[in-house]
């Protein structure tokens, strides 16, 4: 009865709050908008068991930050209101006090979880809702999601936050509680799970379910509408371990809570609190009253020393509020403690994330500044941790009087409203300072541990002082007026999150323009070679502006600064009235400053630039489809010849280019007009032809030129057409600066330039894209079986160049060709390139202050003569690898990979045909490389990459997967259809791992397909194309490889390199262009036929093996020899797009293996048996013999057949005695 | 220096009228506001302590508008409110110094001749080391008396402060207070007769937001001198006594009920006549059987 009336008036009383009325109508507003904004993946509903359980995480997440208070106030409320006196002392059970009122918060929070579900059904069944993508109801979709993820995430986090505010007695506690739960089970747990690689455990913490979306990735679009989030295996566990820290928060609250006065406070309730308490109304421990008539006062004449008021006394009032602000959140628990600890552990597991595919990385500051310094818009990063820890301690300095019961005392000193909101605000300034200060020392010790020592200090005070601080400054002074405005702390707290939330999401609300998301900017980056580079300019622009705004906003909450009793809108208007002659100056200059401020970033961002939102961008693609597609299969001349004349401004970030191409008529028809794809609103004129001419569509702002030549352009006729091109930034847009040119490491595409004809790569591709934009459906990529695809040939086509590259004094200016000629002119220094053998219409000016390495490669007389080889590269080929001198980590093993890779693939493929092949730095984080004819460009990133001595030694790869894309890829230009990555990406890693084994041994070849094998780990749907219409990366990079590489153990090394020769020997750049099919026919003329079933399961359909030892014992013969047993299951699966799985019979030829135990110095097992055995569908028993005492034994161990489950190939040999 | 206060009326959101015209004429010295709980006591001092805006009035401290200068008035301002928290773990010193600076005592060594001579002062010295969190009721009090003098404030304003007090630290307390009415104008607001009597030389009476009486103590009490009858009556006769008399106070004493009743004339028998103390002119004020008026009548 008692039970049941605490629960009632609590849950009554807490609906009587306005904060719980919001925050229902937060859940609802929240459920209905983003299942309205979304965009799903094709052939997915919104109401789909996996879009629900997706969106229940997304809002359990947001509700675990900002309902903290409904638990905190449901445990403290007597103690903060000081009734507790009252309370305690009447006759009820601690279990039916605390047990009801836990109870009336998990409700309360119930109940908003279930507003969130009110308003997925509304979203869905509304009015206004997109009925075309509402699968049929069904209600399991809504009970699992909310009674297995969901509540039990309620439970835990109210038990949590509950407990936490109980043993403190602060209800400040449950919100802390609640950041602790999120940086735990997110933070910790994702850090946990992919980065030290403690799959179990870190599933275990995940409170909120994002394992279980993880894990929907893998889901196949037939899953994705009808699997249901069940408990079983890692989800039961994580399940019942919350539930057990419920239980046991629960508990331990039960047993440490007194119904008592408070005295002090210590042990693990502590963690929560700040050291300084409440208002404590009675004495706790008084001193002994003096019971003698003792005189309270004593003779002492007090120097009646008046305050003066004078400027320097309000500087001296600000630092005074500031320190006295800053000590208290500094001696509060978890004030500086929190960030201190994460930024020693982040700097202390540094080994374990500064890797790539297991390749340890150089800690150069650069790379660590990139962990240390993520944009405030960023959530993937545990440094959301310092605006969270902002938004609460701005809470907490704001009420920190009025929590203590002594506004009454300091409010009536004689301190200005601006002293104390610039005090405040000044320590706050401090304690985010500090936090800064910890992240330096993060990143020292990152560099420490992974054994890097060269510091740059310098870079490390701007990027985090100058930059990172900034950031966090103009959001502590946002939040802190926040708090000011509002006057009321967990409406407060509430907006400050909503706000928060506001500028993490903003892009995906389709708020684009920085102008509108407080403390935006274009972005920054800082590399060696480029410094901060041009885009500081605009980040200072940005910072200025909001700088204003925050200034404003400042001088606002100072007017609305409460400081009496009432906190009425009426009163402080009021008051702001009677101040605001007080700050007559100053907020007239806070206007001015906005507007000035507004006016200089709308001239650059609107004005002097073209803004576009992403809906605009692809509201342009589609534009341009529409206006021009009909001219997609019209007849264009083909460019055969570039000739550029290129100035490169490095240090004004400007470039301008002279061109002229050769276009040649090599269609049967004359032609009658020239069309040209320029970039939008680029400075591109003087487009002049060597015959008249006269324009007919001058679309500069979608990007399409239509001349209609007066003379036509007969077969086989040439022409020629000049242009230039201007690269100038004016002013900044609103995504910054275009990068391309910067003071050292410039790097000028051929994208710049116009392309003759219809540029069909700007086409919209996704499907419900097309749809918006009311384009007609069309697939992604044209299809295998397309034959008219086949004769688009225009990547394919060849072209001679040649260019003047003019750059500043002491820079290296590279384009395609030989060098042939260099001079000074003018005070700027000229490069003259030509090329000695045609290249594709795909190069790239670099320009910037290089070290080069230069190397020869001799070629060895080549095995087969498919290419036509120009004379002269029979003649050695000069390797130069341009870099940033201070990157000189991999140079040697660059060059090595490169003379390996050309020595092998004129003897496999074919003759390299230029003389030269460069390699070259520029500015970028990225790791990979990007090949162009006979050029080859990285990133910093790459050259961060440090192989341990015996480790995998992945820039020799990819360098050598770089280098037979020279063959894969240029030589041999596939059609533009489904699978066209499989010969080109496919083909140059299974050429690369053939230099690699070569050169490097099996041992490493399989040390680099194991790290490659670990991508199966990440959840992918088994639902795919087959290889042969291979469409992404995955199939691409890994499935192909692998596939040529099983195939290699099957019908051997020189078997598949023939196919591939055959491929080479087969093509010419003029269409058809080959496709895969011709590949599959080479494979299919190099293999047996009784193995053409293998060729059909890797490439003509997605078959999935699975494969399993169950058991293998071991009985010695009376020969010594030992005879092995092995029960082993096998399967064989083929799945279709759409997920549809079908079993198909197994006969197959599969690899059995039998191990013996490493012997002492071997990285290798030693094989005693490695055959292939003629498997069937089902269980079986396969015996062999072998000679020595086996240790492991099992099916496929290689892993040469694709099979998800790795682990259960191989198993420990029972040896029967 | 003079507290002109000037048809002050201050009602809250919620309909409640704390204040009506509430006009008053404050001199250097003690001044008494004696009034019952909820009479709008507080209300008043907030206002005087810049805290709150009345709805209608004006005030000014000699040339001082409170109301709207409220920066110049704070800088010459001390003020005790009624109840207040302290940071538990700082230490008197440290606060109080802390309190100096935002009194706009910048100077470091007179803020420490400052701070140490009100600590003395308030007798606080040998505790200065000690955290408030572990302060008894009167010191904590004391140590508010010490916050409000810093900056020597020629305007203090002392809400409720004896409520709460043992009798000792009263006792203690008040010794403290009566030292400070000779410099300024020092208005304290109570309940307990006692705290006016003792202490002030001015008073007013306040109930229900109104002023019922602006009096000096001693005047007042003069005022009533052969008014005042007193009886010790039975409990159970004291409803028809209130019917024949004008009782203003009733008292138990050993179980029996001490009448104190208004008449001008000789009550009757069993009455014998008190002499006024300032308990009977509040509760015969509060009765409504004497104010300013009667007063002004005694005068002529």
């Amino acid at each position: 009865m008692k039970f049941w009336e605490i629960f009632r008036f609590e849950f009554r009383y807490q609906l009587r709050h306005v904060s719980t009325w919001l925050l229902f109508a937060v859940f609802l507003l929240f459920g209905f908008v983003v299942l309205r904004i979304v965009t799903l993946a094709d052939n997915t509903y919104l109401n789909a068991p996996s879009t629900i359980a997706f969106f229940t995480v997304f809002g359990s997440a947001i509700w675990v930050m900002i309902s903290g208070v409904v638990a905190g106030d449901a445990a403290t409320r007597d103690r903060q209101t000081r009734m507790h006196p009252l309370t305690y002392t009447t006759p009820l059970s601690k279990l039916s006090y605390l047990g009801a009122r836990f109870l009336a918060a998990l409700a309360l929070n119930a109940s908003m979880l279930l507003m969130l579900y009110a308003g997925f059904l509304l979203s869905f069944y509304g009015p206004g809702a997109k009925t075309q993508y509402i699968g049929a109801f069904r209600l399991g979709s809504y009970l699992t999601n909310f009674c297995f993820l969901a509540l039990p995430t309620v439970i835990a986090a109210t038990a949590v936050q509950f407990s936490a505010a109980a043993l403190s007695g602060r209800a400040i506690a449950g919100y802390i509680a609640s950041i602790a739960i999120i940086i735990f089970s997110q933070f910790g747990g994702t850090t946990v799970r992919y980065m030290l690689g403690w799959k179990v455990l870190g599933s275990l913490m995940d409170l909120l379910g994002t394992s279980v979306v993880a894990e929907m990735e893998g889901w196949t679009p037939i899953d994705k509408n009808t699997r249901l989030i069940v408990l079983e295996g890692t989800w039961l566990w994580n399940r019942l371990v919350w539930f057990c820290i419920s239980i046991g928060a629960l508990t331990y609250t039960y047993f440490r809570f007194r119904l008592a006065h408070i005295i002090s406070k210590s042990g693990l309730s502590g963690l929560f609190t700040r050291r300084s308490d409440a208002v404590r109304s009675a004495s706790p421990s008084a001193s002994a009253p003096c019971l003698t008539a003792c005189n309270a006062t004593s003779a002492t004449e007090v120097p009646g020393i008046r305050g003066s008021f004078v400027p320097s006394t309000y500087v001296r009032q600000v630092l005074a509020v500031a320190g006295a602000s800053f000590r208290s959140v500094a001696m509060s628990r978890g004030g500086l403690t929190l960030i201190a600890a994460l930024a020693i552990g982040t700097g202390l597991f540094a080994a374990e994330y500064m890797e790539f595919y297991g390749v340890p990385l150089l800690a150069r500051t650069q790379e660590v500044l990139r962990g240390l310094t993520p944009p405030l818009s960023s959530y993937q990063t545990q440094w959301i941790i310092i605006p969270l820890l902002t938004i609460l301690y701005a809470g907490e300095l704001v009420w920190r009087e009025r929590e203590a019961g002594l506004h009454e005392l300091t409010d009536t000193t004689p301190v200005p409203e601006w002293v104390m909101f610039l005090g405040k605000f000044t320590g706050l300034a401090l304690v985010v300072t500090t936090w800064v200060a910890f992240l330096l020392v993060a990143g020292i010790i990152n560099q420490l541990v992974m054994d890097y020592y060269h510091f740059e200090i310098g870079v490390y005070l701007k990027a985090l002082f100058g930059i990172q601080l900034t950031d966090y400054l103009l959001f502590a002074l946002l939040v802190l007026v926040i708090h000011v405005l509002v006057n009321q702390k967990y409406l407060g707290h509430m907006v400050a999150f909503c706000v928060y939330g506001f500028i993490l999401f903003s892009s995906r609300l389709g708020v684009e323009h920085n102008m509108l998301v407080y403390g935006s900017d274009t972005g920054w980056a800082y590399s060696d070679m480029a410094g901060f580079g041009p885009l500081i300019k605009p980040w200072l622009s940005f910072k200025l502006y909001w700088a204003a705004w925050a200034f404003l906003l400042g001088v606002v909450a100072t007017l609305f600064w409460v400081r009496s009793k009432e906190g009425g809108f009426s009163t402080r208007f009021h008051l702001a009235q009677h101040r605001f002659p007080k700050h007559k100056v100053t907020l007239p200059i806070a206007m001015a400053l906005v507007l000035v401020s507004v006016g200089f970033i709308f001239y650059n961002t609107n004005i002097l630039n073209n803004y576009t939102s992403t809906a605009d961008r692809m509201g342009m693609r589609a534009e341009y489809e529409r206006r021009y597609g009909q001219y997609e299969n019209i007849p264009q001349p083909a460019l055969v010849s570039t000739k550029l004349q290129v100035e490169i401004y490095p240090d004004d970030h400007a470039a301008a280019i002279q061109g002229r191409y050769q276009l040649v008529n090599r269609s049967k028809a004359p032609i009658d007009s020239i069309h040209l794809s320029t970039i939008p609103h680029l400075g591109i004129s003087g487009i002049t032809f060597d015959r008249a001419a006269s324009p007919v569509v001058l679309d500069d702002h979608l990007g399409y030129r239509i001349y209609t030549l007066k003379k036509r352009l007969a077969p086989g006729d040439s022409l020629q057409m000049s242009f230039s091109v201007q690269i100038k930034p004016r002013g900044f847009s609103n995504e910054g600066v275009d990068a391309s040119i910067v003071a050292n490491g410039s790097y000028i595409e051929s994208d710049w330039m116009p392309v003759i004809g219809y540029n069909g790569d700007r086409r919209l591709r996704e499907a419900r894209d097309r749809e918006r934009y009311g384009l007609a459906p069309r697939q992604a990529r044209p299809s295998l079986d397309d034959m008219a695809a086949r004769y688009d040939a225009r990547h394919a086509e060849h072209m001679d160049f040649e260019a003047v590259i003019g750059t500043s004094k002491g820079q290296v200016a590279v384009a395609p060709g030989v060098l042939r000629r260099t001079w000074t002119k003018g005070g700027r220094r000229y490069f003259h390139y030509a090329t000695d053998a045609p290249i594709l219409n795909e190069y790239a000016f670099f320009s910037a202050n290089y070290a080069v390495r230069e190397a020869q490669w001799v070629p060895q007389p080549s095995r087969t003569k498919l290419i036509q080889v120009p004379e002269r590269t029979a003649k050695p080929v000069t390797i130069q690898i341009f870099y940033h001198p201070a990157h000189d980590t991999n140079i040697e093993r660059m060059v090595k990979s490169a003379q390996a890779s050309l020595d092998y693939y004129t003897r496999e493929f074919g003759a390299y045909p230029y003389s030269h092949f460069r390699v070259l730095e520029r500015p970028g984080p990225g790791r990979g490389m990007h090949a162009a004819p006979m050029t080859i460009d990285y990133q910093e990133g790459y050259s961060l990459m440090n192989p341990k001595p015996a480790g995998l030694d992945l820039p020799y790869h990819i360098m050598a997967h770089e280098v037979a894309h020279q063959w894969w890829g240029f030589y041999l230009s596939p059609a533009a259809v489904e699978g066209s990555g499989l010969l080109v990406e496919s083909l140059a890693t299974y050429a690369a791992m053939q230099v690699v084994e070569e050169t490097l041994g099996y041992e490493h070849l399989l040390l680099y397909l194991s790290q490659m094998r670990e991508e199966y780990e990440v959840p992918r749907s088994r639902a795919a194309p087959p290889l042969l219409r291979a469409n992404n990366r995955f199939m691409n990079y890994r499935k192909g490889p692998f596939a040529l590489f099983a195939l290699r153990h099957y019908i051997g090394k020189d078997k598949v390199n023939n196919a591939l020769r055959g491929l080479l020997r087969d093509y010419t750049p003029s269409p058809p262009l080959p496709t895969t099919l011709d590949l599959y026919q080479e494979l299919q003329t190099q293999t047996p036929d009784s193995l053409h079933y293998l060729l059909r399961d890797l490439f003509e359909q997605n078959t999935f093996w699975e494969l399993e030892t169950e058991q293998v014992t071991a009985k010695q013969t009376k020969a010594g020899s030992w005879e092995v047993t092995l029960d082993v299951q096998a399967r064989k699966v083929v799945v279709d797009s759409a997920g549809t799985e079908t079993l198909i019979p197994l006969d197959d030829w599969v690899e059995i293996g039998v191990y013996a135990t490493t012997a002492e110095g071997e990285a290798l097992e030693k094989t005693l048996y490695l055959q292939k055995h003629r498997l069937k569908s089902a269980k079986q028993r396969i015996t062999v013999t072998v000679p020595y005492e086996p240790a492991r034994a099992g099916i496929d161990p290689n892993h040469l057949l694709i099979d998800l489950n790795m682990t259960d190939n191989m198993e420990e040999v029972k040896v029967a005695r | 220096m003079k507290l002109e206060i000037k048809n002050i009326s201050k009602t809250y959101p919620n309909g409640i009228q704390a204040l009506k015209d509430v006009t008053l004429s404050i001199p250097n010295g003690m001044y008494g506001l004696l009034g019952p709980n909820g009479a709008g006591k507080s209300t008043l001092m907030r206002i005087l302590a810049t805290l709150q805006e009345p709805d209608k009035g004006s005030i000014h401290l000699g040339e001082l508008d409170i109301v709207r200068q409220k920066e110049e008035v704070r800088q010459t301002l001390g003020y005790l409110p009624q109840e207040f928290g302290l940071y538990p773990r700082a230490s008197a010193e440290e606060l109080l110094d802390h309190f100096a600076v935002l009194k706009g005592i910048t100077n470091r060594a007179s803020r420490k001749e400052v701070v140490a001579g009100l600590l003395r002062q308030t007798n606080l010295w040998d505790k200065r080391k000690q955290r408030l969190g572990g302060y008894s009721g009167g010191m904590r009090q004391r140590f508010g008396v010490a916050v409000a003098l810093l900056g020597n404030p020629k305007l203090l304003i002392v809400d409720e402060p004896t409520a709460g007090l043992d009798p000792a630290e009263r006792v203690r307390f008040l010794n403290l207070l009566s030292e400070l009415g000779e410099r300024s104008v020092v208005i304290l607001s109570t309940h307990i007769v006692e705290d006016v009597s003792e202490l002030c030389t001015n008073m007013a009476i306040i109930n229900k937001g109104e002023i019922l009486l602006e009096a000096q103590p001693l005047q007042a009490m003069a005022a009533l001198k052969g008014r005042i009858w007193r009886k010790l009556i039975e409990r159970n006769t004291l409803p028809y006594l209130e019917q024949v008399h004008q009782v203003i106070s009733t008292k138990l004493l050993s179980g029996r009920t001490m009448v104190h009743i208004y008449s001008e004339e000789v009550p009757g028998k069993g009455f014998e006549p008190v002499e006024p103390d300032l308990e009977d002119v509040y509760f015969s004020t509060m009765a409504g059987y004497y104010s300013a008026h009667t007063e002004q009548e005694v005068a002529l």
